[in-house]
């Protein structure tokens, strides 16, 4: 009776394993494809709108993001977090990437480019059109990233260095341990002006764009992407990575304040 | 290493100097009067004391640039009336300190109160004792190593404050750079040796204060037990 | 004189006594929870009873309508059982806490009490260094130090060894017969009941069921 048992289910398991690779091989051409992508956190909103659109279209590809600092993205895709496609906001962490072997290098693309903007409250009062006539004397604080670990920050000291307003507005600023603190600031009217990116102050609508900085005072803020080596689906990588450049991409992405 | 800059240390011990002496006051002062009495609503307002404990701390500064920013309710008001800005000053640092570090006191000095027995504070009253008298001579002494254990515990926790006080004072080198925060920006720059350096002294000043304190109980702990044993 | 009428409902039972007393030892007998302490803590006014009337000469402790007298206010010596010494105060310091004046009289008295009961040794030393007699001793005169117009004792000697007990006994009686206030004294023990009342209540589950008058 034992052996009985034992048998059938020996039988039932066979059959059931028949059966699902018998599926699988039917349904191949239309795989689903789940496609990994570590972004940087500043293209969270338009990369999530984005992704409505484009699994649209790619019926087969579904796509999870995985938000974050392009630094710490890094780090966890190099302790072998499993990734298809990595979007920085940094130059830098791509090149540690691509010295360590992490990337495809072949794929690697600046893809869109930010610009730094100056920001007032709603419903400030300041009068000011420029980074230029920015006068220590009228204001109290105003907010940036700390320089030496914030990469909105290093862009703005060299605005300023630039500009020659980094030694007079040393006593008026305030640093925030990232771009987000510095929207706040001037968001609750605690700062009287604030420098972050131009998609940072786009997707604010208690902050008003005072000035635009001149992309020559400034290296430029360029968001590379590339596939990551160890991915499985390189193909659907590159084509997401495409659909970025392409002028449907574009469009969307500078609805967000890229370019 | 640090180009001779001391300021967050100084400004460090300041803060929690200034917010360990108002969270102390305040402590005792609430624990002394809730500890005794039972009312409606205790628990409810005990509770938010304690709410700083379990938030996080970047909460804790949202709330506190909601209250205190130059447009919140009590920050306005400041503003309006005294002129004066807490945010983005060493003052917002010490706000901080005193909300992180409250819990802490309130909940060391309740014990310390709720463990005295009444007769003491009764015998005395017996003699004539106005409540007080009873409070200073008897209460307040009897209670003192239960006291100290939260005023050293909320000196340390202000001392560590990071995340309301990056909040609420911003980080302006020279004037609100506490040393959490020179730790904190030195690591996220790379600038490993001004953080081990910020590292070694807080790390002292922790385990000094806290050693001491294991110490002080210890020696006058005795001294109250010798009265258990010779029973 | 003091008069005690009180109503108080207790955890099992409603306490209710009715009782006078002079200048006299009066002790309340009865096994434990049966009302004693509650009984000296109205009193004292530690606690309130739910209705009645408490007065000790012609001050009201606590009335109906009058609602009670603080604690501070009633001029009341009370020994707690075990004897409650502010542990961080010297015996001295301890003995002077309820000294209000500074006059030569009340020295007297204080010197008084240091004579009478022994203590004058042990002014400098801390309650943990004396023993469980000299701390009972140490009580009492601080109890006595405010000139209280009663005292009230709970189980007194009910942690002392028993011959230091038998030595207190006496000492109490001697203390009585000089200061010629009434002393209330709680206790459980029949034979020291016997020897230190001048009256015995019995209480039994918050009422006195019998009085009985000694003969010393």
């Amino acid at each position: 009776m034992k052996k009985n048992v034992l048998l059938f289910c020996l039988f039932f398991v066979l059959l059931l394993s028949f059966g699902c690779s018998d599926g699988g091989k039917v349904k191949e051409d239309e795989e689903q494809v789940e496609l990994l992508v570590s972004a940087a956190a500043s293209l969270t909103d338009v990369l999530t709108e984005l992704k409505e659109e484009y699994e649209k279209d790619h019926k087969n590809t579904s796509i999870t993001f995985n938000f974050g600092s392009s630094g710490k993205l890094a780090a966890q895709i190099e302790q072998g977090a499993p990734a298809d496609l990595f979007l920085s906001a940094s130059a830098k962490d791509m090149d540690n990437m691509n010295d360590k072997g992490l990337i495809d290098e072949p794929s690697r693309i600046d893809f869109t480019q930010n610009s730094l903007v100056l920001i007032s409250n709603k419903d400030s009062t300041i009068d000011l059109n420029s980074f230029e006539k920015i006068d220590s004397a009228k204001i109290d604080h105003l907010a940036i990233g700390e320089p030496e670990s914030v990469p909105v920050g290093r862009y703005t000291k060299e605005v300023f260095e630039h500009l020659g307003l980094w030694e007079p507005l040393q006593s008026k600023l305030v640093m925030g341990s990232d771009v987000r603190q510095v929207l706040t600031h001037v968001e609750m009217g605690n700062a009287d002006l604030g420098i972050v990116y131009a998609s940072d102050a786009l997707i604010s609508d208690k902050v008003k764009v005072l000035a635009k900085a001149d992309t020559e005072w400034h290296e430029p803020i360029v968001y590379p992407g590339a596939i990551v080596d160890s991915s499985r689906h390189k193909e659907e990588a590159q084509e997401f990575l495409d659909y970025l450049m392409s002028a449907d991409g574009k469009l969307q992405l500078e609805k967000f304040g890229f370019k | 290493m640090t180009n001779g800059d001391y300021t967050p240390l100084l400004l460090s011990l300041k803060v929690a100097a200034i917010s360990t002496s108002i969270v102390f006051v305040a402590g005792v002062f609430f624990a002394y009067l809730f500890a005794k009495k039972q009312f409606f609503g205790k628990s409810i307002i005990e509770s938010f004391f304690m709410l700083p404990l379990v938030l996080p701390p970047t909460v804790v500064g949202f709330g506190l640039l909601v209250l205190f920013g130059k447009k919140g309710w009590i920050g306005s008001w400041l503003i309006e009336w005294f002129d004066f800005q807490v945010v983005f000053t060493w003052i917002g640092a010490v706000i901080a300190s005193i909300v992180v570090s409250f819990p802490l006191m309130y909940q060391s000095a309740v014990a310390a109160f709720e463990s005295l027995d009444k007769k003491f504070e009764n015998v005395a009253r017996t003699m004539g004792a106005s409540e007080w008298r009873v409070f200073w001579t008897v209460a307040f002494p009897l209670a003192w190593p239960g006291l100290l254990a939260g005023l050293v515990l909320s000196f340390a926790r202000g001392l560590g404050e990071f995340g309301a006080t990056l909040m609420l004072a911003g980080y302006i080198p020279g004037k609100t750079d506490t040393i959490p925060m020179a730790i904190y920006f030195a690591v996220e720059s790379g600038q490993m040796e001004k953080a081990t350096f910020w590292v070694i002294i807080i790390v002292a000043l922790g385990f000094s204060t806290i050693m001491w304190l294991n110490w002080w109980s210890k020696r006058n702990m005795r001294r109250f037990s010798n009265d258990v044993k010779r029973r | 004189m003091l008069k005690v009428h009180i109503n108080k409902q207790l955890f099992h039972y409603d306490l209710e006594v009715d009782f006078t007393a002079t200048s006299e030892i009066i002790v309340l007998f009865g096994p434990s929870g049966s009302g004693k302490t509650t009984i000296l803590n109205s009193i004292a006014g530690l606690c309130q009873p739910d209705s009645g009337e408490i007065s000790l000469n012609d001050q009201l402790f606590y009335g109906d309508k009058n609602g009670s007298l603080p604690t501070r206010e009633r001029n009341i010596g009370y020994l707690f059982q075990d004897y409650a010494l502010f542990p961080h105060m010297t015996v001295e310091k301890n003995i002077r806490y309820g000294v209000k004046k500074k006059g030569t009289e009340l020295n007297l008295i204080l010197e008084k009490l240091l004579d009478v009961l022994g203590i004058r040794h042990l002014l400098s030393k801390y309650p943990h260094q004396v023993s469980g007699g000299e701390k009972q001793r140490v009580a009492l005169a601080r109890a006595l130090a405010t000139e209280p117009s009663i005292l009230l004792l709970d189980e007194p000697l009910s942690a002392l060894d028993s011959e230091t007990r038998t030595e207190c006994q006496n000492e109490l009686i001697r203390l009585h017969e000089l200061w010629k206030i009434p002393f209330i004294i709680v206790t459980h023990d029949m034979d020291e009941a016997k020897k230190l009342g001048d009256r015995i209540l019995f209480l039994e589950k918050g009422t006195i069921i019998k009085t009985t008058a000694c003969n010393r």
